[in-house]
């Protein structure tokens, strides 16, 4: 039988795919990408749209990294906003619409384009491993062997959609699915778990009574999600908000029987953020509306997503359930709203690398790894094509930490607790969110990319360069002003105190109503700067004593960081910890002691008394 | 076999974090610098505080002043006499340095020698706290020492054993708790401030369910009021020193009164072995006793059992000092005898003060006036001596102790409520800042409580977040 090799395969070409293929591509490893469909590559088979609290940090990590997602989704934004303005900058996070259509174009012609990849139709159905090499044979028979391996399947694994009564056993928005691959895992000895999540109804534009709406516009002139993006993202189309009504609840409650998300029908566990719209309505049954959003799906079409109303109904309540909603009583449905069933694996089988612990070369990224979302799923694929590249090279793989970005701390919180729903990414996860902003992306993260080879020469640049001219900023901020009676007038139209006497620009800062804009208009500096580079280091100096205590805990975090358990300690010898411990450190076998007492069921005292044992070997 | 690097970059840190990346990590460069009582409570003359790290020196030398030292060179293992400033004012004590790696850690050790009782160590201790040290782990002493390799190898067990039995005393100190009222107002604390917090982040990560998104109430009023409620725990806990310390009661009264027969009902079977008594240095103490387990400590108000004349003899000056170190008085009456002239005096002296007022010899023919909240009792025929007990106790450890719990608080967990109250503080003063900020130093302040209570999982919050709003697509 005739075999090809590459260095790398990845099987899936969704958001996790297309980012480690381009990263393996990209750092110089031949790369067979193997994609169930090529129509669906980087398909956005859920809500048109790209970031969103926290995720919009994810795609600024993905990017700073020397991503795709970012810069494809600046391409295909059709509207964009900066979330949580009047939050403070940790949880500022960039929204935009995307036209799906052209981002799975763009993104196609990203992979087409890149010289060391091969995309590739076909449907992996097996996994060997075969002493250094692992071998992939297509549902054709086609056997392709290459030194490691990056999983990416999505919801594909032996995916069914549930709507009613009708169970069908394909892929997402009707894609053929995975049948066979499971079993190949399974055979590996790899756990699997089974989730669920849904996907609203898509209605046609022209039936939509957009007057009794709420309109939602994009923000003007905000930075977009890439570096590597010199224009602002124009606003191409608007969204809507409507919500349902008494009655949407009346139907929905009248035919509780037919829904399989509470008939028990569905057995995968669903994410609680990402509820159907019955499960609201039972779960929250004192509420008298939910709000509901329409978002256009693309430039090219009518079809509009209607976020908020996932549902697993029979067809014909679904359309009851739509043309009760207010402005949408001559709606007419154009794909119906359903829940798909997928396999995943239980993430906590995984080395914070997305390495599998028990087989060297197996890498695992997005939704197969039980997480939600398109972002979470880029992150986790560049960062398992990061690593498969080192895996090629025989290097040291790169683990990204808690403090290092949203990033590190999706994946050590998967990797270390697993997870027992679609885990969705917040800013709430992020213990030290006040460092870990959107628009310091690029100074945590592209160093990084830089040293594992995927930050081009363009990007790395043009990094240098912002760099230089933030400290160009913060360098003309260190002018002191004198005391003079305008100084004294400066403050006090700004509503402060006058100083006592003569100070620098950037401790006027400190003053809570002075801050770089009312400096740069005062004394006329900054006329060239864009505001993002000023917003950049408005927040750095603004919020100095609050990164300076987050930098605090995280040197203390670090420093069991630092203290790495040496590999295949034996946990079950060990006298001193107490079981419950011992079994939890011997399932997870953690990295160091940092990722140890990250571990629930893992007490303080375990990891000190861990500390002596790690010694005394 | 694989390595994992260690990647960072952090902030404009990146540099300086290359190095750890490159460089090798000894055990003690990142530990912090710990502070802990190392002498059992309780069981000696003195206390010692003893401070390991970095900056154990630094932080010492911000408090401690002695007329032998010189900042700039600390001579090791030499023994300052000096004084350390502390709240109340300057107290006395002894400073040890010991220089790394001649110390027991083999990190720099800084020890302070304070008078016995547990009072004043706790507080020493908090001085540490508060200019930078964190509290000290169940062993972590043993354990730098053993990871810095001051201990061989044999000893790792022992210091195994002693930190899982450290663990434990915390754990059954912090379980009996549970059952006291102290804990439930904890827990009550932290159940709030979840809600806070679930509230203010569900508007954060989810902005556009707007419907969501009006805080229920205002934020800094409901931290004044766990600011409150924590500083009411403090002052019950610190009365919970009592416990530890014993309950300094002063009998007074005129002539003939029958403060001796009190005192040796008091006393009856319950009659402690005196000898010396911790904690109370300063004063004398002639007898004590044991009442559900409190000690009971009977001050000599001069020489009381040597002359019946108090007042007379030895005069008010005299009373005053025994009064002005007791926590409660005992102001003995004569129920056969009406409110004379020499008991007034004596009342004004003591009405300002915690008292109770005893009118004794109800055996006889009551002539007294009544007093609120009297208690009648007679010495001689041991009559209503119980309810007295019960009386001195409630009245110094307030209502709000739970007495079936034993172990009301130690001095970790007092530490760990005053971090909080500083926490709130400095929230009350940042009610400018955007609720990132405030989201932040508000899950500070609930990690900190969580370190009595043991509820310190970020997925609670997300777990409330999850079932109190209604959000997604």
């Amino acid at each position: 039988m005739k075999e090809e090799f590459f260095d790398s395969i990845v099987i899936g070409a969704g958001h996790a795919g297309c980012e480690a293929a381009l990263a393996l591509a990209r750092t110089g490893n031949k790369t067979l990408l193997l994609t169930i469909s090529l129509d669906a590559i980087g398909f956005l088979a859920c809500n048109p749209s790209i970031g969103g609290t926290a995720k919009g940090q994810l795609v600024a990590e993905v990017d700073a990294l020397g991503g795709e997602m970012g810069v494809v989704a600046d391409k295909t934004a059709i509207q964009i906003r900066m979330l949580n303005k009047g939050k403070g900058p940790a949880v500022q996070s960039l929204r935009a619409q995307i036209d799906k259509n052209e981002y799975h174009s763009q993104m196609k012609k990203s992979l087409e384009d890149e010289q060391n990849l091969f995309v590739r139709q076909g449907e992996a159905i097996s996994i060997e491993l075969e002493g250094d090499y692992k071998k992939v044979t297509t549902h054709l028979g086609l056997v392709y062997k290459a030194k490691s391996v990056v999983f990416a399947t999505g919801v594909y694994l032996k995916s069914e959609i549930i709507i009613g009564e009708s169970r069908e056993f394909v892929g997402p928005n009707g894609f053929k699915n995975s049948s066979k691959l499971s079993e190949s895992l399974l055979d590996l000895g790899i756990k699997l778990l089974r989730f669920k999540t849904g996907t609203p109804v898509r209605l046609h534009a022209r039936s939509v009574d957009y007057s009794v709406m709420e309109l939602q516009e994009g923000d003007e002139d905000i930075a977009p999600f890439s570096y590597l993006t010199e224009e602002k993202v124009k606003n191409k189309s608007v969204c809507y908000l409507t919500y349902t009504t008494k009655e949407t609840h009346e139907i929905i409650k009248n035919n509780l029987d037919k829904a399989p998300a509470i008939s028990g029908e569905i057995k995968g566990v669903g994410p609680r953020y990402c509820p159907s719209i019955e499960t609201k309505v039972v779960r929250f049954a004192d509420k008298e509306r939910h709000q509901l959003f329409l978002e256009p799906e693309a430039l090219d079409t009518q079809e509009l997503y209607l976020q908020g109303f996932s549902t697993s109904m029979p067809a014909d309540i679904q359309y009851d359930m739509v043309r009760s909603v207010i402005g949408l009583q001559e709606a007419e449905i154009m794909r119906d709203a359903y829940a798909i069933e997928y396999d995943c694996i239980e993430p906590t089988q995984l080395s914070p690398t997305l390495e599998l612990k028990n087989i060297k070369g197996l890498f695992f990224a997005g939704q197969i790894n039980g997480t939600s979302g398109y972002e979470e799923a880029a992150a986790q694929g560049i960062v398992a094509g990061i690593n498969a590249s080192l895996y090629n090279q025989n290097k040291e793989q790169l683990v990204l930490k808690r403090s290092d970005g949203y990033i590190g701390v999706l994946i050590d919180d998967i990797v270390t607790k697993g997870t027992n729903e679609p885990y969705r990414m917040m800013t709430s996860r992020a213990e030290y969110r006040l460092l870990l902003r959107q628009d310091n992306a690029d100074v945590r993260l592209t160093e990084i990319g830089r040293r594992v080879g995927l930050v081009s020469d363009v990007r790395y640049q043009r990094y240098l360069k912002k760099q230089e001219r933030l400290k160009a900023i913060e360098l003309q901020l260190e002018q002191k002003i004198k005391l003079d009676s305008e100084l004294v007038d400066f403050f006090v139209t700004n509503g402060e105190t006058a100083p006592r006497e003569s100070l620098k620009l950037r401790d006027m800062m400190r003053r809570n109503n002075i801050d770089i804009y009312k400096i740069s208009e005062k004394y006329d500096m900054f006329k060239n700067e864009p505001k993002d580079l000023l917003d950049v280091v408005n927040t750095k100096i603004k919020y100095e004593g609050y990164l300076k205590q987050q930098q605090e805990e995280v040197d203390r975090m670090l420093a069991n960081e630092e203290i790495v358990i040496p590999e295949g300690f034996d946990y079950l010898s060990v006298k001193g910890i107490r079981q419950e411990a011992i079994e939890k450190l011997n399932e997870i076998k953690p990295l160091n002691l940092g990722q140890a007492s990250r571990i629930s069921g893992v007490s303080p005292a375990d990891i000190s008394v861990l500390s002596i044992l790690i010694k005394r070997k | 076999m694989i390595f994992i690097k260690n990647y960072t970059a952090i902030e404009e840190s990146v540099n300086s974090n290359l190095l750890i990346f490159f460089g090798l990590r000894c055990y003690n460069i990142n530990m912090e610098t710990i502070v802990g009582i190392s002498t059992p409570l309780g069981k000696g003359a003195i206390s010692i505080v003893r401070m390991t790290g970095k900056k154990a020196l630094d932080i010492a030398l911000k408090f401690f002043t002695s007329k032998n030292l010189n900042k700039e060179i600390v001579k090791p293992r030499y023994m300052y006499f000096g004084r350390i400033s502390l709240e109340q004012g300057l107290e006395e004590c002894l400073m040890v340095y010991f220089k790394a790696p001649f110390s027991f850690t083999g990190e720099d050790i800084v020890e302070f020698q304070v008078h016995g009782g547990v009072l004043l160590a706790q507080k020493v201790m908090e001085k540490c706290l508060a200019c930078g040290a964190k509290l000290a782990e169940a062993g972590e002493f043993s354990k730098r020492a053993f990871l810095n390799g001051k201990i061989t190898l044999d000893k790792a067990e022992a210091i195994i054993g002693e930190i899982n039995a450290e663990t434990e005393g915390e754990l059954k100190s912090s379980l009996q708790i549970t059952n006291g009222k102290l804990a439930e107002k904890v827990l009550q604390e932290q159940e709030k401030l979840k809600y806070l917090l679930a509230e203010i982040e569900v508007g954060m990560d989810y902005p556009d369910e707007v419907e969501e998104l009006n805080l229920k109430f205002n934020v800094f009023d409901r931290l004044k009021e766990i600011q409150e409620e924590n500083a009411k725990i403090l002052k019950v806990s610190e009365s919970a020193s009592y416990l530890k310390n014993g309950i300094k009661v002063a009998i007074v009264g005129k002539t003939n009164v029958g403060k001796s027969s009190l005192m040796n009902a008091l006393l009856g079977e319950d009659r402690a072995i005196v000898t010396d008594i911790q904690g109370t240095t300063r004063d004398s103490v002639t007898e004590s006793f044991l009442h559900n387990g409190i000690k009971i400590n009977l001050i000599d108000t001069a020489g009381i059992r040597q002359t019946e004349d108090v007042v007379e003899s030895i005069g008010i000056e005299k009373s005053k000092h025994a009064l002005n170190h007791c926590d409660i008085v005992l102001f003995v009456l004569d129920g056969s005898q009406e409110f004379l002239e020499e008991d007034k005096q004596i009342y004004k002296l003591i009405k300002e003060k915690a008292h109770i007022v005893v009118v004794n010899k109800i055996d006889k023919l009551r002539k007294l006036k009544g007093f609120e909240n009297e208690i009648e009792v007679s010495a001689i025929e041991s009559k209503n001596i119980e309810r007295l007990k019960n009386c001195i106790v409630e009245k110094v450890l307030k209502e709000e102790i739970d007495f079936n719990s034993v172990v009301l608080t130690n001095e970790r967990q007092l530490a760990i409520l005053k971090e909080a109250q500083d926490i709130i503080a400095e929230v009350l003063s940042k009610k400018d800042e955007t609720l990132d900020v405030l989201s932040m130093l508000i899950k500070a302040l609930w990690q900190t409580l969580g370190k009595i209570t043991g509820n310190t999982e970020n997925e609670d919050i997300i777990d409330l977040i999850f079932s109190k709003f209604c959000l997604g697509k």
